[in-house]
């Protein structure tokens, strides 16, 4: 999966913009949603060309290595991702463009190579077609699969889509009289300044060219990635007008009424449970503490590449506070379960540390199936909550007691009806048309 | 009765419709300096007559309404009055509805509107700094927005009202972006100067003032010069583009209603807007010793730091805000006009129908920014279907040829009108007459979609609901208006007092 983001300057004097800073600090915020690739394309006026920036690692890491005056641009796109070497893609024919996209145009099992095809076909559709809007529409009513994309022309147009049912977002928003930007998520738009004013809809096509803006949408249907909710945005973001933070405290009052134990303590495994373990606290009345200090960077431990860095990421992330756990019933908080592993450390850690019992609660119902469109959920028989059931699991991991959130709860945290959510990695059905 | 208009854009379309509705026949006269369709067959029907004439040159009017021998006349556009057109009108004895070239100083120069309202402790007003050149604008912007704060977060415009052109609205509020936004700053303020250049009647070039963020909304007034008479809350939209994004344009489409307020004002924010606009127009009378007697509107924002607040004010009705409240005005408005002009509006009953009315406008492509792209190129419109669609059609920047084409001009081509129950239906209805407007040689018309719409709707009414809270909070904390910084090694600073005190020693120099 990746972040991306675009810049775009509008007006007389627009080229006095440099949207490089604007990318580096919008894709820092996105740094979330991929840890091993960083990348940005920048329209360039004075040679009349973009230019390309790519590397591994953090998105700061990149960004110290070039040199800044370099490259710079008043029209930029750029992307984060969870995959080394997945940088923005380059097409040079017919017509130079550049394309940040995340999830997976269902093109190729591989997420790169697919957006590589994907870009390649817009590129000869607009030389085609001539007018982007319609190019990019053709594009989304052919290509199946849950992704949303910025492209870049050499003739400063800026495209952006998202596929027929919305699976992955895109949010709009505005700086000024000047700019326009683009993000998959809204926190993006908040951390450089920008209003938030929108998003892009299911199968709907936005271009931004130096006279105007035009939107084109011919989708009815919906089927928003419910996992963005748990796990995958931040708290402070909006997808598709619905507050992150809000679902994340449903879940939370859900858990808490679900299934409902006694304990001395409850305490969420940083950072997204945290929300879940304080809505879950105002709503059974007991108290909530700081479980864990984290060491180092943060590192978001389900999509971190190999099971080794997994267990040695969770492990600097969570050292337990020994007197929030000593001698008490503890109700542990997490956002999902994947194959049980970092789990299970983290019960053993704060038994270790003295807690008498532990009841684990999930804010996700069971990941029992793949994602089709590029979140990296594990092979099927890697998945815990496909191979087991709930009591064998606590068993597994040393819990006392195990629950995950139900796929109702989830929808109902939501808030919207079943039908406008995917779902897939909870139930195995994807969206009608999506593959 | 012959009534002569002047000016040619969608609002002028609007004012001669609402005369040709009156009650009186008036037949219609008018100059505008392009041939506006609309306007132009409003005359012929009327039997009236309408001419091509420069409408800033006040004699040359003057002339026209002379020979024509008309009642009075109504003035649509500000540069006419910034020109003393009404003056030159008046001196010969023919009377007018449009504000005199002193009073409408109020809008020429925004630089001495700001001053009268500080000088005379009038509500809404924001701190600014004016300078002559935008070498003295970035010295002071980069040298002093340490110790005040408030120059990091500003509005650059220009001080002269130069056809809604050159603002730019900088937040500098992230430290981290603080090179970018410093720069673009210095770079506008070059611009500015050089586009100040072509205006000699005002001293003051750049004006900057503190950035204020909150929902925008248009009060527009009768006035006789003792009396005034608000109108319907209308807003209207400046962004260019779709999501609120792009350049600062004249206004892209309005909404107002379904009551005589918008949903996210309050009565009292009303009453609050109208005391202010009463104020300025008193203050700008005492002033010059002149009576204003025409149309005056404030462009307002509720802000965080004074409430209700001025942001421009305007010696006219507002484009495409007119056609909102002309289109549901109950009362005949050539009578508005006459008590007017006999200072006799507070005796007349002044009503609106109780509707949403939605405007969007249509623009070639290249409005605003790159106009001779906009320009010239081959109109067509299903005026028929769009009324169909229940939906009204006004023309603008588009210019009627001798041998009845239509090419645009430039700006604004064409504003679609829709009166409803409620503003997205309105809305709604504009939508479904976009295809009736095009340009034959295929090159495109943008317009904006979203205004009107739910979405956008919900999200004025967001902002709107923060802003509140927050000058509420100031008021019961008494400290409504206060700006007040600690810097370090400095201690205090009130730059509420700082400004009366430069304000004070300029006007001891004057």
């Amino acid at each position: 999966m990746a972040g991306i983001f675009g810049f775009y300057a509008f007006g007389e004097g627009r080229e006095n913009w440099d949207s490089k800073n604007f990318i580096y600090y919008g894709l820092s915020s996105l740094q979330g949603r991929g840890q091993e690739a960083a990348s940005f394309a920048v329209y360039n006026h004075e040679v009349k060309s973009l230019k390309w920036i790519f590397g591994d690692g953090l998105v700061e890491d990149v960004f110290e290595r070039i040199k800044r005056d370099d490259v710079k641009g008043f029209l930029g796109i750029g992307q984060v991702s969870t995959e080394k070497g997945d940088y923005v893609i380059k097409v040079e024919e017919p017509i130079q463009l550049a394309l940040v996209g995340d999830g997976k145009p269902a093109l190729h099992e591989n997420r790169q190579v697919s957006f590589q095809i994907f870009a390649e076909m817009l590129s000869k559709e607009i030389d085609e077609k001539k007018d982007p809007i319609d190019a990019a529409k053709n594009l989304i009513k052919e290509v199946k699969g849950g992704y949303s994309f910025i492209a870049l022309t050499k003739d400063q147009k800026m495209i952006c889509g998202r596929d027929i049912h919305g699976i992955k977002p895109l949010e709009v928003g505005a700086i000024g009289f000047d700019i326009g930007a683009i993000a998959s998520e809204s926190s993006a738009l908040d951390v450089i300044g920008a209003e938030h004013s929108g998003y892009i809809r299911p199968g709907e096509v936005v271009t931004l060219d130096p006279l105007s803006i035009e939107r084109r949408s011919f989708s009815n249907k919906t089927a928003y990635c419910s996992f963005e909710y748990v796990y995958l945005a931040r708290p402070d973001s909006y997808l598709n007008s619905i507050p992150v933070g809000k679902v994340r405290e449903m879940i939370g009052k859900r858990l808490a009424e679900e299934n409902p134990v006694k304990a001395d303590v409850i305490i969420g495994v940083p950072d997204t449970a945290i929300p879940f373990s304080m809505a879950y606290s105002e709503h059974s009345d007991i108290p909530v503490r700081l479980g864990f200090t984290r060491t180092g960077r943060h590192v978001r431990s389900a999509i971190k590449p190999s099971q080794f860095e997994r267990i040695v990421g969770v492990q600097l992330k969570l050292n337990p506070i020994k007197t929030s756990v000593d001698g008490k019933e503890i109700i542990l908080i997490d956002d999902s379960v994947v194959r049980g592993n970092t789990l299970r450390n983290t019960v053993y850690n704060i038994k270790r540390k003295g807690a008498k019992k532990v009841h684990v609660r999930v804010g996700s119902p069971p990941l029992i199936a793949r994602c089709p469109f590029g979140t990296e959920v594990p092979q099927e028989d890697e998945l815990i909550g496909r191979a087991l059931s709930n009591d064998e699991i606590a068993e597994i991991i040393g819990a006392d007691t195990f629950a995950y959130l139900s796929i109702e709860g989830l929808i109902e945290s939501v808030g919207l009806p079943k039908s406008s959510l995917c779902l897939g990695c909870f139930t195995g059905k994807y969206p009608e048309g999506s593959l | 009765m012959k009534i002569m208009g002047v000016g040619n854009a969608s609002r002028e379309h609007a004012i001669a419709e609402a005369l040709e509705r009156s009650k009186y026949n008036p037949k219609v006269f008018w100059l505008a300096e392009i041939r506006n369709p609309g306007i132009f067959y409003i005359c012929k029907k009327t039997g009236g007559d309408f001419s091509l004439s420069k409408t800033t040159e006040p004699d040359k009017v003057a002339s026209y309404a002379e020979r024509w021998g008309v009642d009075f006349v109504i003035v649509g556009p500000e540069e006419p009055n910034f020109h003393g057109v009404p003056d030159e009108l008046e001196k010969r004895g023919i009377p007018c509805v449009g504000a005199n070239k002193e009073v409408a100083m109020i809008e020429m120069s925004k630089a001495e509107m700001r001053r009268l309202q500080w000088e005379y402790g009038i509500k809404g007003k924001l701190l600014f700094k004016t300078f002559k050149s935008s070498q003295d604008a970035y010295t002071v912007l980069e040298r002093y927005s340490d110790t005040l704060t408030w120059l990091q977060n500003v509005a650059l415009k220009p001080a002269r009202q130069a056809g809604g052109k050159g603002v730019k609205v900088v937040e500098d509020q992230q430290l981290y972006l603080h090179d970018e936004k410093q720069r673009f700053k210095s770079r506008h303020a070059d611009w500015l100067e050089g586009y100040m250049k072509s205006y000699s009647d005002i001293d003051d070039k750049i004006l900057v003032e503190e950035k204020v963020w909150g929902p925008e909304y248009t009060l527009q007034c009768f006035t006789d010069g003792k009396c005034i008479k608000g109108m319907p809350l209308v807003q209207d939209n400046k962004h260019a583009h779709e999501f609120d994004i792009g350049t600062e344009t004249g206004g892209m489409g309005s909404i107002s209603g379904p009551s005589f307020n918008l949903p996210f004002i309050t009565k009292e924010e009303y009453e609050e807007s109208l005391e202010i606009v009463k104020s300025l127009v008193q203050a700008i009378q005492e002033k010059t010793g002149k009576s204003y007697h025409g149309i005056v509107a404030g462009q307002m924002m509720l802000t965080e730091i004074e409430g209700p607040t001025i942001i421009e004010m305007y010696s006219r009705f507002g484009d495409p805000e007119a056609l909102n409240v002309l289109s549901i005005l109950k009362t005949d408005f050539v009578d508005i006009c006459l008590a007017i002009l006999d200072g006799k509006l507070s005796n007349l009953k002044v009503e609106f129908d109780e509707k949403a009315t939605v405007v969007k406008a249509l623009a070639p492509k290249g409005y605003p920014d790159y106009r001779e792209l906009a320009k010239n190129h081959l109109v067509s419109v299903d005026e028929k279907a769009i009324r169909q669609e229940g939906c009204k059609f006004y023309w603008g920047s588009a210019n009627l040829s001798e041998n009845g084409e239509i090419l645009s001009a430039g700006s604004r081509l064409v504003e679609i009108l829709a009166i409803a129950d409620d503003i997205q239906e309105a809305s709604r209805m504009i939508d479904n007459c976009i295809p009736y407007v095009k340009l034959s040689d295929g090159w495109g018309l943008f317009y904006r979609s979203d205004i009107g719409s739910h979405e956008l709707l919900s999200k004025r009414i967001d902002v709107a609901n923060r802003v509140r809270r927050l000058y509420q909070y100031r008021r019961d904390k008494g400290i409504l208006g206060k700006r007040i910084d600690w810097l370090p090694k400095v201690g205090k600073m009130d730059p509420v007092a700082l400004l009366k005190s430069e304000l004070s020693k300029s006007k001891g120099e004057d």
